[in-house]
């Protein structure tokens, strides 16, 4: 707990700029990753942040030492090279775009394992800290690093804020862009651009390894949430800074313990969270919203059985009988019965079951429907009378009363259905 | 039955255009009249959306040139306005109807400038001309097909251009709504627009358009209406393609590099 406090009150100054350079970091590469992510280009951000590691390692062989200047201009450089040959080889080859990044990816990784070792075999004093650059820590980001890195965040922040209209196009349509006279070749340069240097400030707090889930998973997961461009940038941004600070708070209570694997554990919690529980989209919502329409269903169909059992005569409705014209579903059709009577839809005098007026008008209402689209399906789509009744059967429940009234337009307001039964309006007499 | 034009709106000057190794348009010659509502038409695959990208600098051309109100396309963009297909964009693209239609104001507001005011209203008129008012703040994922393509022109209506290019904007529309469409171009034509349309449906096209041209890998035909809609003409447009080009096509494609190019 003293832990807690000692970290989250900025005692120590160092604590303070490792949370805002990782703050800037979060936000910065969820903007980046988040255009990518619309662009379906999430996997480049992968194969850029894997393809940066022998950058960095010839930036500390050149430098001798840990340079921040050296390893993020390496970093870079390297970066930039895989970019320029995942596109040189999809418009030289006929390749595919997956095998192209699978292999940029796997080799220029691979070739950074071995100039890692090289490092490691060499006996540089200095070499220790390049193991972070792996998995990440960002506790170890020392005081100058930060302005460099927190530099070159707050540069993509900015830049994706200015030219905000001019990336959307570039994701959106870029040829109308270019219809228009945008330069959409300069402009996909500096998106470019801007995601190498995402990439490169976040490898010594997250590592190479984990840099994409930092670009891609803030916008994946804040797409569950909303439709409009600026608050899924904001959402992506809160939702990289927090996990970010978080995953830096744990490699600081548990020494050793690299950020980047953390700072995933917790996006990934915002992601799994966004997924099950968002509004509209999230599958706990989708369920509710099947739930009631089952509901729904089973609350129309009951309307109607007692709607059939009058149009043959009957007068009055045992409950038991209810529950006989649904089998095996003697429960579902009590609560059903129950939830029609608090909705005013039903009367449960003694075990009697009867319209309120509200409840026959509904009830009408379905049937109407169901035998208006009987007539359709039978008129204009030339389906036999006997095979149009399961269609009915579903469609019956989602017509909107617009649809309704084209409908009965269409038909010219039709008294009878082909099964020669009425087609009941509000006002007809049962 | 190739019908020149004295000064055209729009001059294509012996174009070929050819996608990696197989031309897909052989020397295009044409010139078209201002003020009129152009139908380009021809089966699939005979480079009708070809025509149009070359025209607007989307796609490179392997020879010839294109010149628009006899000049360059560079020095005239802001008085073209293009419209592309429908399904070239990822319509879950997090955007509003307004969103979209403001798109076409960004070529006069230029880089950096964000829009404002006047560009909304802008949009909203146009919103106004093809009847999507009530759907400003929809999301575009929202939109039926019909619906989207209006979005589209109105997008196209907010460049207040001069000659508007557009794409199979009648694809997957509804009756009613192609109806409205070509009324509103006809009212553009008549207000001096140059309106060329990509479109598949003989039909309407006998109904709506003044002048056609008539594309099959080349161009068959281009010329008033009247002139140019015979059963001859239609029957080389439609009748499969040229054997003997397909063929050519094929021998180009299995070579190293592409003889067309300059």
């Amino acid at each position: 707990m003293s832990d807690f406090v000692y970290f989250f009150t900025f005692q120590d100054s160092s604590i303070a700029y490792v949370v805002i350079g990782i703050t800037l970091l979060g936000i910065g590469s969820a903007y980046v990753g988040t255009y990518s992510f619309l662009d379906k280009k999430a996997l480049l951000g992968d194969a850029i942040s894997h393809a940066v590691l022998p950058g960095i390692c010839l930036g500390f062989m050149l430098a001798g030492e840990k340079n921040p200047i050296y390893i993020v201009t390496g970093a870079f450089l390297s970066g930039a090279l895989a970019t320029f040959l995942t596109s040189w080889l999809k418009s030289n080859t006929r390749l595919s775009d997956d095998a192209i990044i699978a292999s940029i990816l796997s080799i220029f990784f691979g070739f950074g394992v071995v100039l890692l070792t090289v490092i490691q075999k060499s006996g540089n004093p200095e070499m220790a800290g390049l193991n972070q650059f792996i998995f990440g820590n960002a506790i170890a980001i020392l005081e100058e690093d930060l302005y460099i890195y927190g530099g070159l965040a707050m540069l993509i922040i900015i830049t994706l804020s200015v030219f905000r209209k001019e990336f959307a196009m570039l994701v959106f349509n870029a040829d109308f862009g270019k219809s228009i006279g945008y330069p959409m070749g300069a402009i996909r340069l500096i998106f470019n651009v801007l995601m190498i240097l995402a990439v490169v400030i976040g490898i010594q707090a997250i590592g190479v390894v984990l840099m994409a889930a930092l670009l891609i998973a803030p916008g994946a997961s804040a797409r569950f949430w909303t439709d409009k461009l600026s608050r899924l940038l904001l959402i992506a941004g809160a939702f990289s800074a927090v996990s970010g600070i978080l995953g830096t708070y744990v490699s600081f209570v548990i020494p050793q313990m690299p950020t980047g694997p953390w700072v995933v554990v917790f996006l990934s919690t915002f992601a799994f969270a966004s997924f099950l529980f968002a509004p509209k989209k999230g599958v706990l919502s989708r369920f509710i919203a099947r739930r009631y329409y089952l509901k729904k269903t089973h609350q129309d169909h009951l309307l109607k059985a007692i709607y059939h059992g009058i149009e043959k005569g009957k007068s009055s409705f045992p409950i038991e009988e209810i529950y006989e014209s649904f089998p095996y579903k003697k429960r579902k059709s009590k609560q059903t019965i129950d939830s029609l009577v608090k909705l005013d839809l039903l009367i449960n005098n003694q075990g009697f079951i009867d319209f309120t007026p509200k409840g026959k008008s509904e009830a009408k209402r379905i049937v109407r429907l169901h035998r208006l689209w009987e007539l359709y399906l039978n008129e204009y789509m030339n389906i036999a009378p006997d095979h149009v009744h399961d269609s009915a059967e579903k469609l019956e429940h989602i017509l909107t009363p617009e649809l309704e009234a084209l409908l009965e337009n269409r038909l010219n307001y039709p008294k009878l259905d082909p099964h020669q039964e009425t087609i009941p309006r509000d006002n007809d007499e049962l | 039955m190739i019908t020149q034009v004295e000064s055209p709106i729009l001059e294509i000057h012996d174009l070929t255009v050819s996608y990696d190794q197989s031309p897909v348009l052989w020397n295009v010659d044409l010139s078209l009249p201002v003020g009129k509502l152009i139908g380009i038409l021809g089966p699939n695959g005979a480079g009708k959306s070809t025509l149009i990208k070359a025209i607007m600098g989307l796609v490179p051309v392997t020879s010839g040139y294109v010149k628009i109100f006899d000049r360059e396309l560079k020095e005239v963009r802001s008085r073209i306005s293009y419209v592309p297909q429908r399904e070239s964009v990822d319509w879950n693209f997090p955007a509003s109807v307004l969103d979209v239609v403001m798109m076409g104001t960004y070529g006069k507001l230029g880089l950096f400038h964000r829009p404002g005011k006047k560009e909304k209203k802008i949009a909203m008129d146009c919103l106004k001309k093809v009847g999507m008012q009530s759907f400003v703040d929809r999301q575009i994922s929202e939109l039926s097909g019909g619906q989207q393509q209006r979005v589209f022109i109105a997008r196209a209506l907010a460049q207040e251009a001069d000659l508007y290019l557009m794409d199979e904007p009648f694809a997957g529309v509804d009756m009613a709504t192609e109806t409205a469409i070509f009324q509103l171009l006809q009212e553009m034509t008549a207000a001096g627009k140059t309106v060329i349309v990509v479109h598949h449906d003989i039909h309407s096209a006998m109904n709506y358009f003044d002048w056609i041209i008539m594309l099959n890998l080349h161009l068959v035909a281009s010329g008033p209406k009247a002139d140019v809609v015979t059963e001859e003409l239609l029957r080389k447009t439609y009748g499969g393609k040229l054997n003997l080009l397909t063929k050519v096509t094929d021998i180009i494609r299995q070579k190293d590099f592409n003889p067309l190019k300059n």
